[in-house]
């Protein structure tokens, strides 16, 4: 199969799940997943300050844009699961093994090299960038043109921008792997937002088996239930 | 009006004499019911396998705590009773018991000062040992249970249930004879009765209750005999019936589910669970055989083994057809089904054999008293390990996922899924089985 045929029959599952999808929503709207989450725009971030949580949100805006084929990463609500994530076990790197000697030349296989936990990195890539946003463009990431930040973040992926302050580790890839985790994990650690992501590819979430599908050359009609047995 | 009253006064003495005589009637204790020879001695194993059987373990042991030491509170519908410490040491157990104090307790529910057990002890089914267990069970508390010095909480119920002399009206009423009468003319079945009715006390349970509590049905003459009792709001299911597991299940399942706690069909969980892993799965194959031939017996399935499953068809139900449609128009309750239970339980409700319990036909789903299929539901539940079938597979607890409403959803449509056909489920049952602490798995 030919990437374009690959393309045009996922995009078109896409679409037939979320019609049915659509219809699953009909019949029981109140029991339907009501977020306890608050609004993006409510959250108080516990781990991000004020100006590097303005970065995330607009980091995160441009990575899974909302003018794109489904929910945007602020729909989702990434930025939330980021947070979270970096107050967490993930962010203080609690379970890593985080003694050196730290080679930021190891190969990738050896693994994590900074000596700085992941919270730790991107409080300093974040100020880092954000000072060389100044100097080159003249405002910090957050308050430049759709256009500019586009720029910025496809030269901090392509290395043109080098960022010392992280001391090996690597910015960029932190951020676009935890976006697409906040994207596509589970509500329940604050990103995915009412399964926006799940209902948009048609995943039925933590449903646990639906073998009698298996072999059936239709999508599944049911929309998502999450793991607190929430249905999107 | 002087008469009204001297007629009043002439009542309470009346009273306060038969009070006086309940309480101070000499104490009878039942003699031994068979002639055991002077020198009779117990054989290595007796008295532990006689235990096992008789399932002294699973009251007389709290979670935890050591083995025969008591202190397990059991619900009753009148308050908690706790159970005592039979272990041999003489302060807080039984160091003291005489055989004939042993025999007491076990026969009449008589502790040595007198003072009357509650029923919650299983006397109406013990009173039925044969002397050669009791001197067997005498023997093993007395010698080979390590004693314990520590008294279990003391059982405290309201007025009047804390006036213990009245258990000896309630004695008078509800007791049967002493001792095992054999109704059969046949060894396997004779020997299979009296591990039900005797050691296995069957009947606490799984009887229904007359207007006094007693056990009704003292035989398999009587329907009511073994027809099915609640325990805690659990059902115990009926074991005499054509709707009963051992009028349905084969010979080989039915000893499956006693020995392991698990068989084609079904699992057990709440009480059943400790029953199964303290008690049964010790029961050697020729008590088993006699125990399963007898509950088959019982109910006209004595001379074939096989299984007999009106939902054995293989056509596919509605409710089949409706769960594996997916529609997303389709009612709340099957809706949840998908969500939660399909994955183990499948479309069909049949689950897997020994894996997962099948659903449709479950004694426990279709029960009268929904109270155990919600504990399940909220609470999961974990099988017994045994030593043919070590696993303890466990289903977790939906009471975290479920609302109130959606359980009381869910509830109803397995209850009347497939060919099942019991009443529906109210939120407020899910709420009272929600807030009861369950205390059967552990």
């Amino acid at each position: 199969m030919s990437e374009e045929n690959f393309k045009l029959s996922r995009r078109r599952f896409l679409q037939a799940g979320a019609v049915g999808t659509m219809l699953s929503a009909g019949y029981s709207a109140s029991a339907i997943a009501q977020s306890d989450t608050p609004h993006l725009s409510d959250y108080q971030p516990e781990y991000f300050t004020a100006a590097e949580w303005d970065f995330i949100v607009a980091a995160t805006d441009r990575l899974i844009p909302a003018d794109g084929e489904g929910p945007g990463a602020l729909d989702a609500h990434v930025p939330i699961f980021i947070d979270r994530q970096l107050v967490g076990s993930f962010g203080q790197a609690a379970d890593w093994y985080m003694e050196g000697p730290h080679d930021p030349n190891a190969p990738a296989a050896l693994g994590y090299q900074s000596p700085l936990t992941p919270a730790e990195a991107y409080r300093a890539g974040i100020a880092e960038l954000n000072t060389w946003c100044k100097e080159n463009h003249g405002a910090v990431f957050a308050e430049l043109e759709k256009e500019t930040k586009d720029a910025v973040l496809t030269s901090l992926e392509k290395g043109d921008i080098e960022l010392a302050d992280t001391k090996g580790a690597n910015l960029f890839d932190l951020l676009l792997q935890n976006t697409k985790e906040g994207y596509f994990a589970d509500p329940m650690y604050g990103g995915n937002h009412e399964m926006a992501a799940w209902n948009h590819i048609g995943f039925p979430g933590a449903r646990a088996s639906f073998r009698e599908w298996v072999g059936i050359e239709k999508p599944y009609p049911l929309g998502p239930v999450d793991i607190s047995g929430k249905r999107g | 009006m002087k008469k009204f009253v001297k007629f009043l006064a002439a009542l309470a003495v009346v009273g306060l004499v038969v009070i006086g005589l309940i309480i101070f009637l000499p104490v009878s204790r039942t003699a031994p019911q068979t002639n055991v020879a002077g020198d009779y001695t117990t054989t290595n194993g007796h008295g532990e396998y006689a235990m096992r059987m008789g399932d002294c373990m699973a009251c007389h042991t709290a979670d935890g705590g050591k083995p025969f030491a008591g202190g397990r509170p059991i619900e009753s519908p009148f308050g908690t009773i706790w159970s005592t410490n039979i272990t041999p040491d003489p302060e807080h157990g039984i160091g003291n018991y005489s055989l004939d104090d042993f025999r007491a307790s076990l026969y009449d529910g008589i502790e040595p000062d007198g003072t009357r057990l509650y029923p919650a002890m299983p006397y109406e089914n013990y009173r039925k040992l044969s002397e050669e267990d009791i001197r067997a069970m005498y023997d093993y508390f007395m010698h080979d249970v390590e004693p314990v010095n520590e008294a279990p909480p003391k059982t405290d119920l309201g007025f009047p249930f804390n006036q213990r002399w009245g258990i000896r009206v309630w004695n008078w009423l509800a007791l049967s004879d002493a001792g095992h009468e054999d109704l059969y003319d046949d060894t396997v079945l004779n020997r299979g009765a009296y591990l039900v009715d005797s050691l296995g006390h069957c009947a606490a349970c799984h009887s229904p209750r007359s207007t006094i509590f007693a056990q009704a049905g003292k035989n398999a003459e009587d329907d009511r005999y073994l027809a099915g009792g609640v325990i805690a709001g659990w059902p115990a299911p009926s074991l005499h019936g054509p709707q009963s597991a051992p009028a349905k299940w084969s010979h080989d399942d039915l000893a499956a589910y006693l020995w392991t706690g698990r068989n084609s069909h079904s699992a057990v969980a709440g009480e059943m669970t400790q029953v199964v892993g303290d008690s049964l799965q010790y029961a050697t194959d020729e008590d088993m055989n006699a125990i399963v031939t007898y509950l088959r017996h019982i109910n006209g399935r004595g001379e074939d083994k096989t299984t007999l499953d009106a939902s054995s068809s293989n056509e596919p139900t509605e409710t089949e057809k409706l769960l594996a449609s997916a529609d997303p128009s389709m009612p709340l309750g099957a809706r949840l089904y998908l969500d939660n239970c399909n994955a183990c339980h499948f479309v069909n409700g049949k689950g897997a054999p020994e894996v997962f319990p099948s659903l449709d036909g479950n004694a426990l789903v279709v029960a009268d008293t929904a109270g155990g299929l919600l504990d399940v539901m909220l609470h999961g539940a974990r099988m017994p390990s045994t030593e043919k079938r070590p696993a303890r597979l466990a289903m977790p607890g939906f009471g975290d996922r479920l609302s109130d409403e959606e359980a009381a959803e869910l509830a109803t449509f397995v209850r009347q899924g497939w060919s099942n056909d019991a009443n529906a489920v109210s939120a407020e049952d899910v709420a009272a089985a929600r807030s009861k602490s369950s205390g059967t798995h552990h």
